[in-house]
């Protein structure tokens, strides 16, 4: 038990040791400082930027910076779902992959340039080595760098600096930050002993039987694995992702990819400290996030560790970790830490099997994609963190006696109307709706394999995992179609499918692109903003008194949103279990 | 130097509600104003309450067939009872909300009444062109009008003094008793108020507003309420509440399939319940009443404002411009000491000091008399019918006595005096300078008095600055207010007085072009600025400023430009109006996370015990007794509370004058935990005392 | 003759039940949403199999039209709050 939670305890310890180098690093890339890979770099930059006819140095309003980072999303989508529908005679397909179904295609797209990666398809057999590397590999690029780019300019505009340009912003991430970092981390997941071949399947005879011959799929691996934790994506190359010996072989990359998921968003928030030039601020806001995550960790490393007591209770023993549907080289303990982090970070990379988590783990990984802000998104978490700060500012500001303002700039209708829209209102529609929908029709729909309280679990979290923009499935859901090569072997289409891809879509687009949009408008805003004077009057955030208001805020507003799912999924599951009878 | 007479007013507190407005019946009338109010083209003005509304409706009909919707399992008259008393609770939801509104209203319609009182039609004298007069009623005048009016008239409207002088009683608006003296001219004195009675004498007055504009009626539609707007932080709050209830909305709306997937099916008419109970009413209930409540404060105060953005704007206000004579210091300076010179006594300088201004009618004037006589034993040693008294002038900056013997004596600005002496053939000492240096330090003027070519010393004028004062100043500055105080005076006097009244910055020898500097200097900064005026000159900056209050003794310019008119004509009163427009806004933030805070509790309360059939009734942390029970204990409670903090929304949240951090600790405990905490205990004993099992 | 005063007189009411119909926002509005619900009630009816009677459909669907409504109201305050 004891080298389980040390496992945990260290991994989180790297994570926070990193956060002030790398936000340190990332403060001076967007800020245009000197860093180590300029004089490569500079060069390169200057002939991308008039290779797309870009003003460096001209800095973008809200609305532009929205339009360019939307308008440059849909020309990468017609690029994929083109790819996509076209890999059956494109190159790069050793293993012959037919075209999938066109709502895969389009959900699969959506799913990549929203960067949640949610996957109705197991990449083996639905897609090609080209579509996967040339069509997603380079989206978990630019979809996680156009996030990171509207979380800087979000910052930017909060601390009441121009917005920057949305062309230069995306370059300098992937050129300054993903790319290099990348490299780098899958030389060493190559070293640990990932695959990177562009060789075809494999096939072997069995141990067991000679006569008898397995198909091994491999593929590029390596550089797609290490970017997909990095850019949050999470989108896996082979269908049971990282839990695939291929893609996460041992301990150690387990803990390379933990550190890789978590590693931008809990730096952002360093980051903005240095924006803002209140780094006390900054650690402060970190210690939100931070705590919770502690807390779900153990909530459901614990679960996971004391196992199920109807399981138990057959085995004979008091207590015996809850294995299934875990890759027994994880454990207990990696495997909930992995499940919590990811969910946390908007990556949706598993270990695991979360459909066959404990209720804790529900919960957790269920609250973590509700609130998004446990670090949350690439560039978004850290931007939702700040407006759920600036909600507590206008709730509780005004108990102060003046009309509540944030670093000097005040919060007036439209900063609420922008705010409370993008935390309060997109998410529980992206979710809620569809969700009900879904399960009025349980049926006709959802094709739950589990029935009762952790079916609806199962089709909430699918929701949550597309409008939070995570990806990560509870799995047990009819929402893949049959493979492109079963259907030209004659399999029939599935219309749960259909609904699923069509319906996530929905969930997927609302909870990225309103979010963009409204957070831009609100940083465009806030900078416009003349400042006021910092006075004793004035109420200061940065304060341990004001953190704590912001984590009540959060609680109350966010997360009882979603207590009534909450309590008829996991919660009840809970129950069910406690007294028994699950 | 404009002279004030607040000093000698009484404290602020004895004269607060004047005009006394009569508050009986106020409850009988808005118990049935709440009624009316529950026409659904005034109900959907208030987002929150509308929702309530509807779901009224809605669980009216369930009521009467509790089938409507679907059939229901348990036996329709138990049901029938359940909608029922739903039904009526969440009318008396609403209809609580409309009372807090229309108490708040009646208090501002009293408040009105008692100044139309005064507001009675009255006949007009009217000068026609040709000098000839008519008789019409004061409705019928318009701006630009020219009427007379003699001892016992009313007057029939605002207007600017144009010929005559008269003593007239402004009680009516006022509350205060002694009559004002009016004369044209004069930048002060020669503005009067519809409404008011002139007591001696005539005037011929030059109307300046048209009917049903002047500041009466001004004042009765704003504590009426009639021409209220929602102001920027309200409509922003409102955004929130409307966010919160759709969000809401949606969450009630969408757990009905969940519920029944799980096998844990609920009526509409708890779900429209759990709908109430999560939406904000509380500070949906009561957010109009703050606001109505904040202008009737401020009306109390005997303030107008001329909106209520101009109420918030006080909240915010960094920093007050503040000028010296009559806000900080009394208007008079007063003779402290002699200070001879040129080897003369003390009682000498006394004498020639008493001999300058025999005929000094100014306070100043009377105040070296009244000293020269009672310290010094002086006595005036000429005839004063044969003497004669040279009055001040800009252009000579002395005054002075010319004796029948032919000796002039002068007193004046220290410089002015040197220049008479030196043309009178006299030489100027050389300690004439020191005392002047030494009057300055210490804050006050410095007179100098000669006789002929003889100069005999200085006479100390010394700036008494009003009692409390620095202790408010104080206070502000722990608010995060600072002060900026305007005077004629040089630096070395303006420094010394802001010293002792304790103001953070001062603007010595300032002109009223100065005025407006600093107030685009603060701004420019970020910063709220208000002020004070009365005189034209002031207007710009009045205008210029966030806050501008205009003296009711001020011009008519003046009155204008302003957003805020003090009736009571008090500089000091500023200061309240920033901790009235604080007051507003920690009101209206107090309720709002009070409101937002309860709903822990009631999701505690409502969600364990009607989803009971999924197994989660060990959530139900209260053990409340069964879900019917925990639906009308908690929407009780969430009617209940409205009413209760009706007084807290009209009196408002106490202000204290604490920095930020300390306010944010003292509210958020109070109302944050408080919010949290005191619906699982008033759910819970509801709970206990209601016979529903 | 008296057939043709009776057709004049039907089409002469038509349009002006129409034309007050068109001032009246409100009422068009509502028996817009009935007619609508006339749409809705029969899919609810049709797709619940436990025993709704076709009344309770109907008034379910009109149910969520004021539902419907409700939020679509709310976004209307929430984007222009002075106008309340």
């Amino acid at each position: 038990m004891l080298q389980g939670w040390i496992q945990i305890g260290l991994t989180l310890l790297i994570l926070v040791a990193i956060t002030p180098l790398f936000g340190g690093y990332m403060a001076r890339v967007y800020q245009e400082e000197k860093t180590f890979f300029d004089r490569i770099l500079n060069p390169l930059d200057r002939l991308l930027y008039s290779a797309i006819g870009v003003q460096p140095k001209e800095n973008m309003t809200g609305w532009q910076y929205a339009r360019a980072a939307i308008s440059s999303n849909i020309v990468m989508a017609l690029l994929i779902f083109f790819l996509i529908m076209n890999q059956g005679w494109l190159p790069l397909n050793p293993t012959r992959v037919p075209a999938p179904t066109w709502d895969t295609a389009l959900h699969t797209t959506i799913s990549f340039i929203t960067n949640t990666n949610q996957q109705h398809y197991s990449g083996e057999t639905y897609l090609s080595y080209g579509s996967q590397m040339l069509g997603l590999g380079y989206h978990m690029f630019t979809s996680a760098a156009t996030g990171l780019a509207v979380g800087i300019a979000f910052i930017r505009g909060l601390t009441g600096k121009p917005l920057g340009n949305f062309y230069v912003d995306l370059i300098r991430s992937i050129t300054r930050i993903l790319l290099p970092i990348s490299i780098v981390g899958a030389i060493a997941l190559l070293a640990a002993g990932v695959p990177e071949t562009l060789a075809g399947v494999v096939v072997v005879p069995t141990l067991e039987d000679p006569a008898v011959s397995q198909a091994i799929a491999r593929g590029p691996v390596a550089h797609y694995e290490f970017i997909k934790e990095l850019g949050e994506n999470g989108g896996g190359f082979f269908a049971i992702n990282s839990a695939h010996p291929f893609e996460n072989p041992n301990g150690f990359t387990n803990l390379v990819q933990l550190v890789a998921i978590l590693s931008v968003p809990s730096s952002l928030i360093y980051t903005y400290g240095v924006f803002a030039n209140n780094i006390k601020q900054a650690l402060l806001v970190y210690l939100i996030p931070l705590s919770i995550l502690v807390g779900f960790v153990i909530l459901t490393a614990i679960a996971e560790y004391n196992g199920n007591p109807a399981v138990n209770a057959l085995l004979n023993v008091d207590q015996a970790p809850n294995l299934e549907g875990k890759e027994v080289r994880f454990g207990w303990a990696q495997s909930a830490l992995y499940a919590v982090i990811t969910t946390a970070s908007m990556c949706g990379a598993i270990n695991s099997l979360h459909d066959s988590f404990m209720p804790n783990g529900g919960f957790a990984t269920l609250s973590n994609m509700f609130l998004q802000i446990v670090f949350g998104g690439q560039g978004t978490g850290t931007a939702y963190l700040f407006a759920y700060l600036l909600l507590a500012v206008f709730v509780t500001g005004l108990m102060v006696g003046r009309t509540p303002e944030f670093l000097g700039r005040k919060i007036e209708k439209r900063e609420v109307v922008l705010a409370s829209f993008l935390i309060l209102l997109v998410h529980p529609i992206a979710i809620l709706i569809p969700g009900a929908i879904t399960m009025a029709f349980p049926d006709q729909l959802s094709g739950i394999s589990n029935p009762g309280f952790h079916g609806l679990s199962q089709v909430m979290y699918e929701y949550a995992s597309a409008a939070a923009n995570n990806g990560s499935g509870f799995e047990g859901l009819g929402d893949s179609q049959p493979s492109p090569i079963a259907i030209a072997g004659g399999a029939e289409t599935s219309t749960t499918a259909l609904w699923w891809n069509l319906s996530t879509c929905f969930s997927l687009l609302a909870g990225r692109y309103i979010p963009i949009v409204s957070l831009l408008l609100l940083a465009d805003g806030l900078s416009r903003k003349q400042p006021v004077p910092e006075t004793v009057g004035t109420l200061r955030t940065d304060t341990g008194l004001f953190t704590g208001v912001t984590a009540g805020v959060i609680l109350i507003l966010g997360a009882l949103t979603f207590f009534p799912i909450l309590a008829l999924g996991p919660i009840a599951e809970a129950f069910l279990i406690s007294r028994g009878i699950g | 130097m404009q002279t004030s007479t607040t000093a000698t007013r009484g404290t602020r507190d004895s004269r607060r509600h004047t005009p006394k407005a009569d508050m009986s019946g106020v409850y009988q009338r808005a118990i049935r104003e709440s009624f009316v109010k529950l026409d659904p083209r005034i109900v959907v003005r208030n987002p929150v309450m509308f929702i309530v509304w509807v779901g009224t409706i809605v669980t009216l009909l369930v009521t009467i067939d509790p089938n409507l919707f679907g059939t229901v399992s348990a036996d329709a008259g138990n049901q029938r009872l359940l909608n029922g008393l739903i039904t009526l609770i969440l009318f008396l939801t609403v209809l609580f909300a409309n009372f807090a509104e229309a108490v708040a209203e009646g208090r501002g319609k009293a408040q009105a009444d008692s100044l139309r009182s005064t507001r009675s039609d009255t006949v007009a004298r009217k000068l026609l062109p040709n000098g000839s007069i008519q008789e019409v009623s004061s409705t019928e005048l318009r701006r630009g009008d020219q009427v007379q009016v003699v001892a016992g008239d009313m007057i029939p409207a605002d207007g600017e003094v144009v010929r005559g002088i008269a003593s007239v009683d402004e009680s009516a608006i006022t509350g205060e008793s002694a009559p004002v003296l009016k004369q044209p001219g004069t930048d002060i004195s020669s503005s009067v108020t519809g409404g008011t009675r002139i007591l001696s004498d005539e005037l011929i007055i030059n109307v300046t507003s048209d009917p049903g504009q002047g500041f009466i009626d001004r004042m009765i539609a704003l504590v009426e309420g009639a021409e209220r707007t929602k102001t920027p932080n309200e409509i922003a709050l409102t955004v929130l509440l409307t966010v919160l209830t759709l969000v809401f909305l949606i969450v009630v709306a969408t757990v009905s399939p969940l519920a029944n997937y799980v096998e844990a099916p609920t009526t509409i008419a708890i779900l429209i319940s759990l709908l109430v109970a999560l939406i904000p009413t509380t500070i949906g209930g009561l957010l109009s009443a703050i606001g109505i409540a904040g202008m009737d404060r401020v009306a109390q105060f005997n303030v107008i404002a001329t909106s209520g953005r101009a109420v918030e704007a006080c909240g915010d206000v960094n920093t007050l411009v503040l000028d010296k004579t009559g806000t900080i210091t009394l208007g008079n300076r007063l003779a402290d000491e002699f200070i001879p010179v040129n080897g003369h006594s003390v009682e000498e300088l006394a004498q020639v000091a008493l001999a300058a201004s025999v005929f000094d009618e100014t306070p100043e004037g009377k105040s070296i008399v009244q000293l020269a006589e009672r310290e010094y034993q002086a006595k005036v040693g000429f005839d004063r019918s044969t003497a004669e008294g040279v009055e001040f002038s800009a252009r000579t900056r002395m005054s002075g006595t010319d004796l029948p013997n032919g000796r002039e004596i002068r007193k004046g600005a220290v410089d002015a005096v040197k220049g008479f002496v030196r043309s009178r053939g006299g030489k100027i000492p050389a300690e004439i300078d020191e005392a002047y240096a030494r009057v300055s330090r210490l804050g006050g003027t410095p007179l100098a008095v000669c006789q002929d070519g003889e100069m005999y010393g200085v006479i100390y004028l010394k700036d008494i600055v009003k009692a409390g004062l620095r202790e408010r100043f104080d206070q502000l500055r722990r608010m995060g207010v600072k002060t900026i105080m305007l005077t004629g005076d040089n630096a070395i006097t303006a420094s010394v007085i802001a010293q002792e009244a304790g103001v953070d910055d001062f603007i010595a020898e300032a002109t009223p072009e100065d005025k407006i500097d600093v107030i685009r200097r603060e701004q420019n900064e970020g910063k709220l600025v208000a002020m004070t005026g009365d005189g034209t000159n002031d207007a710009p900056a009045l205008a210029q400023a966030n806050v501008g209050v205009a003296m009711n003794s001020g011009t008519q310019a003046a009155k204008e430009a302003a957003n805020m008119v003090d009736l009571d004509s008090d500089p000091t009163k500023l200061i309240d109006l920033v901790a009235i427009g604080k007051q507003l806004l920690i009101t209206r933030g107090a309720l709002t996370t009070f409101s937002i805070a309860n709903d822990i509790a009631k999701y505690f309360a409502i969600i364990p015990t009607i989803f009971a059939a999924a197994g989660i009734g060990a959530l139900n942390i209260m053990g409340l007794k069964s879900p019917q029970s925990a639906i009308i204990s908690a929407l009780i409670y969430n009617a209940l509370i409205i009413p209760a903090l009706i007084p807290l929304a009209l009196k408002g949240v106490q202000f204290r004058p604490l920095t930020a951090n300390q306010l944010l600790r003292r509210n958020i405990l109070i109302y944050g935990v408080g919010g949290v905490i005191a619906p699982f205990i008033a759910i819970k004993l509801i709970d206990l005392i209601i016979p529903f099992s | 003759m008296k057939n043709y005063s009776s057709r004049t007189e039907a089409i002469e009411s038509t349009i002006a039940i129409w034309s007050q119909f068109r001032r009246q926002k409100l009422p068009l509005r509502l028996f817009l949403a009935l007619c609508l619900n006339l749409l809705i009630a029969p899919a609810v009816f049709a797709t619940t199999e436990s025993g709704l009677s076709r009344s309770q459909s109907y008034w379910i669907g009109a149910l969520g039209l004021v539902t419907v409504a409700l939020a679509i109201y709310l976004f209307f305050v929430m984007f222009a709050p002075e106008k309340f």
